[in-house]
C-alpha cells in the first residue's frame, strides 16, 4: 500500500462525522426542488419568541414603571444640573474647567490641546449641542463606574456570581443599541434619560472588566503584607487591594468613557434634548454631507477631548509618572477661584460670554459642492466598480454560483458540463488533500466549494445547523457545540432564520475584504515607519466618527443596495485587523529576525518562516475583533437598505414593537457570541 | 451662573401675557405657568409648522419649549404627557404607537394642518428624455431596461420607501402588473442621496416620495401619472386598468395632522382653540423651506419674517381663541 493510500484512509476516518454531515447536505440539496423547506426554514415551526418577550416587557413595565420613573426624574435633574453650568454659564466658565482638569492629569501639553479642541467646536457653531452630548456623558460616566466597579468586584470575590455576571456582560455588548431603545423608552419615559440609560449599559462592561483584572493582578505579596501589618478587612480592601487595582481600573475608566460616548449618539434617534448626535441624524436626513461631516467632526474632537484626559488620568497613576498635579486640598481652591474669574470676566467682556457669531466658520456648502463634483466626474468609473463587485463576490456569496451566473452579470450560462468540472475540481482538491494527510483542508475545500455554488442563502437550514456544532464541538468541546448550535436552533424558531443568513453574507463578505485588505495595510504600515503615521489618525477617525456621515457620499456614488453597505462595515471593521497585524508585525522579538537573516533567509523567506508565524496569535485577535465590529456595523447599513437582522430591528423600532427588535438583536448577539468563541478556540488551539 | 438676558426674555411676555389674560373673559388660558412642550422632529417643514404656532401660542403669553424628537418615539412620550402636542404627523407614516395610542384615549387628533400634500412616484424631470412618455404610467412598461440594475435583474428598480414605512411602492408594482422590483431604501437620507446623484449624473431612477419637501427647492421633479386614487379601486377589481386586481392606482395623498397629549385642552384651553384653529399654507411653508435649507437663514428670522408680514393670518386666530 502507497504511502498516499494509507494517509486517505487515515483522513477519511479522521473525517468521518464530516462526511457524514456532508453526504446528508447532498441528499438534502438533491430533495430541495420537491420539498422547499429543506432550505426556507417553514414558519408553521416557529415559536412565538417576540410575542413571549412582549408579554414579559408589559409585565415589567406595569411592575417597575413607578420605580423607573422615579429614578429618571432624578436622573433628568442631574442631567439638567450639569447642562445648566456647561450651557448657561458664559463659554468661558467650561473651557477654564476643561483645561485646568486637563492640567491636573496630564500638565501643560494637554491642557493645550483641550483649550485648543474646544475652541474648535466654539468655532464649528456646534457648541450647544456639543454640551448637551458632553452632559449627557458627564452624567452617564460616574453611574456606570460605580456600577462597573460594584459588579466587578461582586465577580472578583464569588465565582458563581461571576458566572452570571460574565454572560451578561457580552449580551450587553452584542445586542445591538437599537434593540433596546424602545423598552427602555417604556419603562423610563422620554426624554433624554434613555439615551443615558443606553449609555450606561453599553458604557458598563468595560469597567466590570477592568475592575476583575485588577483586582485578580493585585501581587499576592501586597495582601501579605497587608496581613502581617494587622490590617481588618475593610482596612486591607481600603489600603492594599483598591490602590493596586487602581491603574488597571482606570484603563477601565477610559473604555467607559468612550463607550458612553458612542452611545450617545445613537441614542439622538429617540430625540429629547438638542445634542449632536441629533444634528448627524438631521443632516444624514437631508442627506447634507457637509453639515454631516462637521458635526460628525465634533463628534471625533469629544472623543479625542475625553480619550486623553481619562487616559492621563490613567497613566499618572503608573509608577514614574512625570505629572503629579495639585494635591487636591489645594487644586479645588484653584480651580474655584479660575472659574470665578473667567466668569466676572465674562460679566465684563461680551465675546466671552457668547461666541461672536463672526468667528463661526462653515465649510459645509463647499464640502457639499465637493462631493456633487466627485460623484459627477467619477460616477461612471464608480458605478463599473460596484457592478464588478456586486456580480463577482456579492451575488456569488449571497446566491451562489447556481443563481449568480447568468448572461447579464458574468455574460455566460453555466452549463452541466462547467457544473460537473466544477464538482470534480472541488473533490480532486479534497482527495488531494486527504492523500496528504491533511483531512481538515480537504473538507475546508468541500464545505467552501459547496458554500459558494448554492450560496448563504441556498444552503438547507440542517447543513447549517449541523456544520456549525460539529466545527464548534472539535474546536472546544460540547460546551462550546451546545452554544454555536443553540443559536443556530434559537435563529430557526424565532424565525429569523432569512434575515439571519443575509446578515451572515454581508458579513462575511466584509470580514474577508477586512483581512485581505486590512492585512495588506497592517503589513505595509509595519514596514516603514511614514505609512504607520498617515494610518494612525485616519484608523482613529474612522472609529470614532459616527458611522452615518460616511454613508451619504457613498451612496450618492453607489445608491442604495448591498454595495454600499458593504463599504460602511468595511470601512469600520477594517481598524482592529490594520492594528493587530501592525502591532503584531512589529512586535516580532528582533533576536529572531537576526537568527532568521543568519541562517541567510531572504526578506520573502523572512517574512513568511518567521515574522508571520510569530505575530500569528495577534493577527488572530485582529480577526476576531473585526468579525465583532463588523456584526455591529449592520445596524447602521441597514440604514442603506440591506435587509438582514438590523433591518429587522429598525422595522421593530418604527412599530414600538420592543419584543421583536430584542428578538432580532438576541439574534445577532448569538451570531456574535458564537463567531467570538470559535475564534478564540482557535487561538487556543494555536497558542 | 445663568443669562439674565434671557430670563428677562422670558419675563416679559409672561407679565404682557398676564395683562392679556386679565381682560380675557371667555377663554380660560390656563396653566400659563407651565411650559407647553412642542415636538420638533426630524424635517424642516415640520420646523416651520411647528415654530410658527409656538411663536404665536408665546404672543398668548403661554411658556413654550421646542423638544426634538424622532417621528415613531414622540407619540409615546405624548401619551404620557412628556410632550404635549406635535403639529405635523403624516398619517401615510406614522408606525403602529400612534392608532394604538389613539385607540386607548392617550392622545388626541386636534385636526388637520392643512398642507396640500402629494405622494407617489416622482422622478428627476431628465427622466422625461430618457424614457420616452412620461409622466404616463405606461411610458414605464416600455423603459424597464433603462431601470434594470445589477440587484434587480431582470426587474427595473424602483426605489422605495424605507421598510418600516410599510410596502406601498411593491403594493403598487403587484397591483398594476408592473415587471419592476421595489428596493426599500433603508432611510430618508437615501432617497434623497440617490436623487441627488441622478440628478446631478442624470441617470436614471423613479422613486416613491412626498411633497411638500424641501428637495424641490433644488432638484426639478416630475410625478408618474397613476390612475388617481378612488375608493372604488380598492374594492373592486374590474377598477382600473388591472381587470384582476385592487390596488391597481395611485396612493391617496397623505393628511398632515396635528395631535396632542390628552390632557391638552383641560390643561390650556385657550391654546387648544388656537391649535384647532391654526392651518399652514403649502406654498408658504414651501418658500420657508427654501430660505432655511437652500439660503442657510436661521429658522427663527424665516418664521419672524413670515408671522410680522402674515399677521392678518394668524392674529385672528389668536384672537378668537382668547375671546
Amino acid at each position: 500500500m502507497t504511502g498516499f493510500a494509507r494517509r486517505f484512509r487515515a483522513s477519511c476516518r479522521s473525517a468521518r462525522p464530516w462526511l457524514a454531515v456532508l453526504g446528508l447536505s447532498a441528499l438534502l440539496l438533491a430533495q430541495r426542488a420537491a420539498f422547499p423547506q429543506i432550505v426556507g426554514y417553514p414558519d408553521a415551526w416557529t415559536l412565538p419568541v417576540a410575542e413571549a418577550i412582549n408579554r414579559v416587557m408589559d409585565g415589567l413595565v406595569a411592575q417597575f414603571q413607578g420605580v423607573a420613573r422615579a429614578v429618571s426624574g432624578g436622573l433628568n435633574l442631574a442631567f439638567s444640573g450639569v447642562r445648566a453650568l456647561l450651557i448657561g454659564s458664559p463659554w468661558a466658565v467650561p473651557v477654564c474647567l476643561f483645561c485646568l482638569i486637563a492640567w491636573q492629569g496630564g500638565g501643560r501639553r494637554l491642557a493645550l490641546l483641550t483649550g485648543a479642541l474646544l475652541l474648535y467646536i466654539l468655532a464649528s457653531g456646534y457648541w450647544e449641542p456639543a454640551m448637551n452630548t458632553l452632559a449627557l456623558v458627564l452624567v452617564a460616566l460616574p453611574l456606570s463606574i460605580l456600577i462597573g466597579f460594584g459588579l466587578g468586584y461582586l465577580g472578583f470575590r464569588s465565582a458563581h456570581a461571576r458566572r452570571v455576571i460574565l454572560p451578561m456582560l457580552d449580551l450587553m455588548q452584542t445586542i445591538p443599541a437599537f434593540a433596546y431603545l424602545i423598552p427602555i423608552l417604556l419603562l423610563f419615559g422620554f426624554g433624554p434619560v434613555v439615551g443615558l440609560i443606553a449609555s450606561v449599559v453599553f458604557a458598563v462592561p468595560p469597567m466590570v472588566r477592568n475592575t476583575i483584572l485588577g483586582f485578580e493582578r493585585i501581587p499576592p505579596a501586597v495582601l501579605e503584607s497587608a496581613r502581617m501589618s494587622g490590617c481588618s478587612r475593610p482596612q486591607q480592601f481600603a489600603w492594599a487591594e483598591l490602590p493596586s487595582a487602581l491603574p488597571q481600573m482606570l484603563v477601565g475608566v477610559n473604555q467607559t468613557t468612550m463607550a458612553a460616548l458612542s452611545m450617545v449618539i445613537i441614542a439622538a434617534i429617540i430625540g429629547g434634548f438638542e445634542d449632536i448626535g441629533w444634528a448627524v441624524l438631521s443632516a444624514m436626513r437631508k442627506a447634507q454631507f457637509g453639515q454631516s461631516l462637521l458635526s460628525g467632526a465634533v463628534i471625533v474632537v469629544l472623543a479625542i477631548l475625553l480619550d486623553r484626559v481619562t487616559a492621563a488620568y490613567a497613566a499618572r497613576q503608573l509608577p514614574g509618572a512625570s505629572h503629579a498635579g495639585l494635591p487636591l486640598r489645594r487644586f479645588a481652591p484653584v480651580l474655584a477661584a479660575a472659574l470665578i474669574a473667567a466668569f466676572l470676566a465674562a460679566q465684563a467682556l461680551p465675546a466671552l460670554r457668547d461666541w461672536p457669531a463672526g468667528l463661526i466658520h462653515s465649510p459645509a456648502q463647499a464640502i457639499n459642492a465637493a462631493t456633487t463634483g466627485f460623484v459627477l466626474a467619477h460616477g461612471e468609473l464608480m458605478a463599473a466598480l460596484k457592478n464588478g463587485v456586486q456580480f463577482f463576490l456579492l451575488l456569488p456569496v449571497k446566491l451562489g454560483f447556481e443563481r449568480a451566473v447568468v448572461p447579464f452579470t458574468w455574460g455566460i450560462t453555466l452549463t452541466p458540463g462547467m457544473k460537473a468540472a466544477y464538482w470534480a475540481l472541488a473533490g480532486l482538491g479534497c482527495v488531494l488533500a486527504f492523500g496528504r494527510g491533511r483531512w481538515k483542508g480537504g473538507i475546508a475545500v468541500l464545505v467552501v466549494a459547496g458554500f459558494l455554488y448554492f450560496g448563504a442563502t441556498g444552503l438547507p437550514w440542517a447543513t447549517v445547523l449541523l456544520l456549525t456544532t460539529l466545527l464548534a464541538f472539535q474546536l472546544g468541546g460540547i460546551r462550546l457545540a451546545l452554544l454555536a448550535g443553540g443559536a443556530v436552533v434559537y435563529l430557526l424558531v424565532a424565525g429569523l432564520w432569512q434575515q439571519a443568513m443575509i446578515s451572515v453574507y454581508l458579513c462575511s463578505v466584509a470580514v474577508f475584504l477586512c483581512i485581505l485588505l486590512g492585512g495588506l495595510i497592517g503589513i505595509w504600515a509595519a514596514a516603514s515607519d511614514t505609512v504607520s503615521a498617515i494610518i494612525r489618525p485616519i484608523n482613529d477617525m474612522l472609529q470614532t466618527l459616527p458611522q452615518f456621515v460616511l454613508l451619504i457620499p457613498a451612496l450618492m456614488l453607489f445608491q442604495v443596495g448591498d454595495f454600499t453597505a458593504l463599504l460602511a462595515i468595511v470601512a469600520y471593521a477594517i481598524v482592529p485587523m490594520i492594528r493587530y497585524t501592525e502591532h503584531g508585525l512589529r512586535s516580532v522579538p528582533a533576536t529572531l529576525i537576526d537568527a532568521g537573516r543568519a541562517c541567510g533567509c531572504s526578506a520573502w523567506q523572512l517574512f513568511w518562516q518567521v515574522r508571520l508565524p510569530q505575530s500569528l496569535p495577534q493577527i488572530l485577535i485582529g480577526i476576531n475583533q473585526t468579525v465583532l465590529y463588523g456584526l455591529g456595523m449592520l445596524v447602521i447599513a441597514a440604514l442603506v437598505g440591506t435587509t438582514g437582522l438590523g433591518q429587522a430591528i429598525y422595522v421593530a423600532l418604527g412599530e414600538a414593537n420592543a419584543g421583536a427588535g430584542l428578538a432580532a438583536g438576541l439574534g445577532m448577539a448569538l451570531i456574535a457570541m458564537t463567531a467570538d468563541r470559535l475564534l478564540q478556540a482557535v487561538i487556543r488551539g494555536r497558542a | 451662573m445663568f443669562h439674565l438676558t434671557k430670563l428677562g426674555a422670558r419675563l416679559i411676555p409672561g407679565t404682557a401675557a398676564l395683562m392679556l389674560a386679565g381682560m380675557a373673559t371667555a377663554a380660560e388660558l390656563g396653566a400659563t405657568d407651565e411650559p407647553i412642550r412642542l415636538a420638533i422632529n426630524e424635517w424642516t417643514g415640520q420646523h416651520i409648522s411647528t415654530h410658527i404656532a409656538g411663536e404665536a401660542l408665546r404672543s398668548m403669553g403661554y411658556d413654550v419649549e421646542y423638544v426634538t424628537a424622532g417621528n415613531y418615539p414622540q407619540h409615546t412620550a405624548l401619551a404620557d404627557g412628556d410632550l404635549h402636542a406635535t403639529l405635523e404627523v403624516w398619517t401615510n407614516n406614522v408606525g403602529d404607537i400612534y392608532p394604538k395610542m389613539k385607540a386607548a384615549g392617550r392622545i388626541v387628533d386636534i385636526g388637520p394642518l392643512g398642507l396640500t400634500t402629494r405622494e407617489g412616484w416622482m422622478y428627476p424631470k431628465h427622466m422625461e428624455e430618457l424614457c420616452p412618455g412620461l409622466p404616463a404610467w405606461e411610458a414605464l412598461v416600455g423603459c424597464r431596461d433603462r431601470l434594470v440594475t445589477a440587484e434587480t435583474f431582470p426587474q427595473g428598480r424602483i426605489l422605495a420607501y424605507p421598510a418600516d414605512w410599510g410596502t406601498r411602492s411593491a403594493d403598487i408594482i403587484r397591483n398594476m402588473g408592473l415587471d419592476y422590483k421595489a428596493v426599500p431604501a433603508g432611510s430618508e437620507g437615501a432617497l434623497v442621496a440617490e436623487l441627488k446623484a441622478a440628478d446631478a449624473r442624470k441617470t436614471p431612477l423613479v422613486m416613491m416620495f412626498w411633497a411638500p419637501h424641501w428637495v424641490f427647492a433644488e432638484v426639478e421633479a416630475g410625478w408618474v401619472a397613476l390612475p388617481a386614487y378612488e375608493p372604488a379601486c380598492d374594492t373592486d377589481p374590474a377598477w382600473g386598468p388591472n381587470p384582476d386586481a385592487t390596488g391597481d392606482c395611485g396612493v391617496e395623498a397623505p393628511v398632515t395632522m396635528k395631535v396632542a397629549w390628552a390632557g391638552f385642552e383641560e390643561k390650556w384651553p385657550a391654546a387648544w382653540a388656537f391649535l384647532e384653529a391654526y392651518t399652514l399654507d403649502t406654498a408658504a411653508q414651501e418658500a420657508m423651506m427654501k430660505a432655511i435649507d437652500q439660503d442657510g437663514e436661521p429658522i427663527e428670522a424665516v418664521v419672524a419674517a413670515w408671522m410680522e408680514e402674515n399677521a392678518a393670518v394668524w392674529t385672528p386666530w389668536v384672537e378668537a381663541a382668547t375671546q
